[in-house]
């Protein structure tokens, strides 16, 4: 009798900090999108107002529709991008691949650093007067040179998307190497056999083995892609103006700096609806049988 | 028309040697078999024919082409691998089809001859299926139309039936021998399977340690094995290798049996070698010599007798209405036409008269 007991005792402290720290909020961020739920205004949440500050958000807010445009082209860049790039290196690093396993260990110091650091050493590294980029072109193409990145918005979305594809690459590169090392060796070599050059054996043997983990990939990187807020806060903090201004960003400036919770709430609640749908295909593939 | 020379290949891994500077031509039609024990180099050997191992030195040809510098898929060679190497997201038509299709074979050509190829080998009625929906044994024939249903200068094989169960590897063997027959064209074939490779071969070499111990027609290396390695590699049970000395021509076991005549003056130590089937089994006191049984084993074709013979144990091959128990004496003969003697320090075969 003792022992039936004792598991729950012995998760109860888990189940505690779950509870704290993501289904309290939860349920408390969903009821203050349903309020005024302004910081500085007295007797805060104050009144009830049903779906108003959806409706406003859809109907009357231009910045938030500015922040989705800038998700979505930012996830699509940044995806397409990153995977790419990382299937590329896992190609070039994967067993029998060209590169050795040194550089393996080295590509995945990016991922040692945490996004707002890599977010702050790339705002130092744009710098106009004594940054990297700023020295370096100076020296192999000097018409660059002095280029102020981050105040212009093209360049600054650019260089946003720059350091995300950086940090990201290494961890999905060592995920396709993993899923590159399932692909069973002697199928790729009977299509070595049965006359297939190198570009077709990657088309048509390996890539279509290699599907279910990209599929991981990609999802789990749109996931990541929509949710950045860090390295934008860093670097850009946003700007210039809005022009690099993601959905986190924008709900952590509505709430946290102009006190409009309630409202911030609500934008949090509908960014919700294309994340859930993303993890239910995660969940899908990661836990899909055979 | 495509004979297979290879010259002096060597493959090594740094200290390891795969393959050690062997030479073997393999003629235009022929079925060569490369027969060994796991680790003996004989995979190797065909991966370098297949262009999937770069030999570390020597030459290989295929017909009149020198092929070391040749990609696999300008080699014009066929593989059926050991885990089949089927395509898993194609269908079994889109399988047989690949290699036709990277060759840019016309759309009606395919056709006909993925239809052709899957009717030589039974799968007609399975061409939509996936690869994964099929037994091993249906795996194995989507492997083998793969491999016919272009017309290579050579057919490669290695281990094709080593995954599968031991009454389809039998089927699948005759299916195997009657195809070849029809199809004529050279194939070099990979097993550690003895009956596969003297059923099979018109040529076997056995190989170990990354050498040719001995290339022949089944019937030299089963009858005239040139060394203890291939003496014992070949025959079920394993040739029995009895340790003993030549006395005035006789051999006599390291226990003082004086056991046969085979000629040869003396010698101090010898390992005489005696097939299972080449020894009579006979009742107590009218062999050569008197032995007890150790244990009797039935295989439905015959009795197999395992006897105590000084400190060793060999084992005979009887008839099937052979009745003897354990610990029962009888007597023992060996038929002296079938006689091997090795040298035991040089593992070589002494020829009576040397």
């Amino acid at each position: 009798m003792r022992d039936k007991s004792l598991k729950y005792v012995l998760v109860l402290p888990a189940v505690f900090v779950v509870f704290a720290t993501a289904i309290w909020p939860l349920v408390e961020s969903l009821r203050l999108s349903f309020t005024v739920g302004r910081l500085n205004r007295p007797n805060f949440p104050q009144e009830y107002l049903g779906f108003e500050n959806y409706a406003w958000a859809f109907l009357e807010e231009p910045a938030f529709w500015n922040s989705v445009q800038v998700t979505a082209i930012y996830t699509l860049v940044t995806v397409v991008l990153t995977t790419v790039l990382a299937l590329g290196l896992a190609l070039l690093l994967s067993p029998g691949g060209r590169l050795r396993s040194t550089v393996q260990t080295l590509l995945i110091l990016p991922f040692a650093m945490s996004p707002a650091l890599i977010g702050v050493s790339f705002r130092f590294m744009f710098n106009p007067e004594f940054g990297l980029f700023d020295a370096f072109f100076s020296f192999v193409f000097p018409p660059l040179a002095h280029i102020s990145w981050l105040s212009d918005p093209t360049l600054a979305f650019a260089v946003v998307v720059m350091a995300d594809v950086w940090g990201w690459i290494p961890f999905l590169t060592l995920v396709l190497i993993g899923g590159l090392a399932s692909v069973p060796r002697d199928t790729i070599e009977a299509a070595q056999v049965d006359g297939a050059s190198g570009w077709r054996v990657f088309k048509d043997v390996t890539l279509p083995q290699l599907m279910p983990v990209l599929a991981v990939v990609i999802i789990l990187k749109t996931i990541f892609s929509l949710k950045t807020f860090d390295q934008i806060y860093m670097l850009t903090n946003g700007g210039p103006g809005t022009a690099t201004q993601t959905l986190s960003h924008y709900i952590y400036f509505s709430g946290l700096k102009y006190g409009q919770i309630g409202y911030s709430a609500s934008v949090a609640w509908l960014m919700v609806i294309p994340m859930i749908f993303l993890t239910y295909l995660y969940a899908k593939h990661m836990f899909r049988k055979g | 028309m495509a004979e297979i020379k290879l010259e002096k290949l060597t493959k090594r891994w740094g200290d390891f040697i795969g393959v050690d500077n062997q030479t073997i031509h393999i003629h235009d039609k022929e079925f060569f078999v490369l027969l060994g024990p796991s680790g003996c180099g004989k995979t190797t050997t065909m991966r370098m024919i297949a262009g999937l191992e770069e030999p570390t030195d020597g030459e290989i040809w295929i017909g009149d082409r020198m092929v070391n510098d040749e990609l696999p898929k300008d080699r014009d060679v066929a593989m059926v691998f050991q885990n089949y190497g089927l395509y898993p997201h194609m269908t079994v038509y889109d399988n047989i089809a690949y290699p036709l299709k990277v060759r840019k074979t016309p759309p009606q050509e395919i056709e006909t001859r993925v239809a052709k190829a899957a009717e030589q080998v039974e799968l007609t009625e399975f061409l939509d299926r996936k690869p994964k929906a099929m037994s091993g044994g249906q795996r194995q024939r989507v492997a083998l139309a793969r491999a016919i249903v272009r017309t290579p200068l050579v057919f490669l094989m290695d281990e094709p039936l080593s995954n599968l169960d031991a009454k389809l590897r039998v089927t699948m063997r005759a299916e195997l021998k009657h195809l070849s027959h029809e199809l004529k064209i050279t194939t070099v074939y990979v097993t550690h399977d003895q009956i596969e490779a003297m059923t099979l071969a018109d040529r076997i070499a056995v190989m170990n340690h990354g050498v040719v111990q001995q290339l022949g027609t089944p019937d030299e290396i089963y009858n005239n094995p040139e060394n203890i390695f291939v003496a014992s590699f070949i025959g079920s049970p394993a040739m029995n290798l009895i340790q003993g000395s030549l006395l005035d021509g006789w051999f006599v076991t390291t226990g003082g049996t004086k056991l046969t005549r085979v000629g040869g003056g003396d010698k101090e130590r010898v390992v005489l070698g005696v097939r299972a089937e080449d020894f009579i089994i006979t009742d107590a006191g009218q062999g050569d010599i008197d032995v007890p049984v150790y244990a009797t084993e039935n295989t439905g074709e015959s009795v197999l007798l395992t006897i105590q013979f000084g400190k060793q144990r060999v084992s005979a091959k009887g008839d099937r209405h052979l009745d003897k128990k354990i610990d029962d004496i009888v007597g023992l003969k060996v038929k002296p036409e079938h006689l091997y003697l090795f040298d035991p320090v040089t593992e070589k075969r002494i020829r009576p008269g040397q």
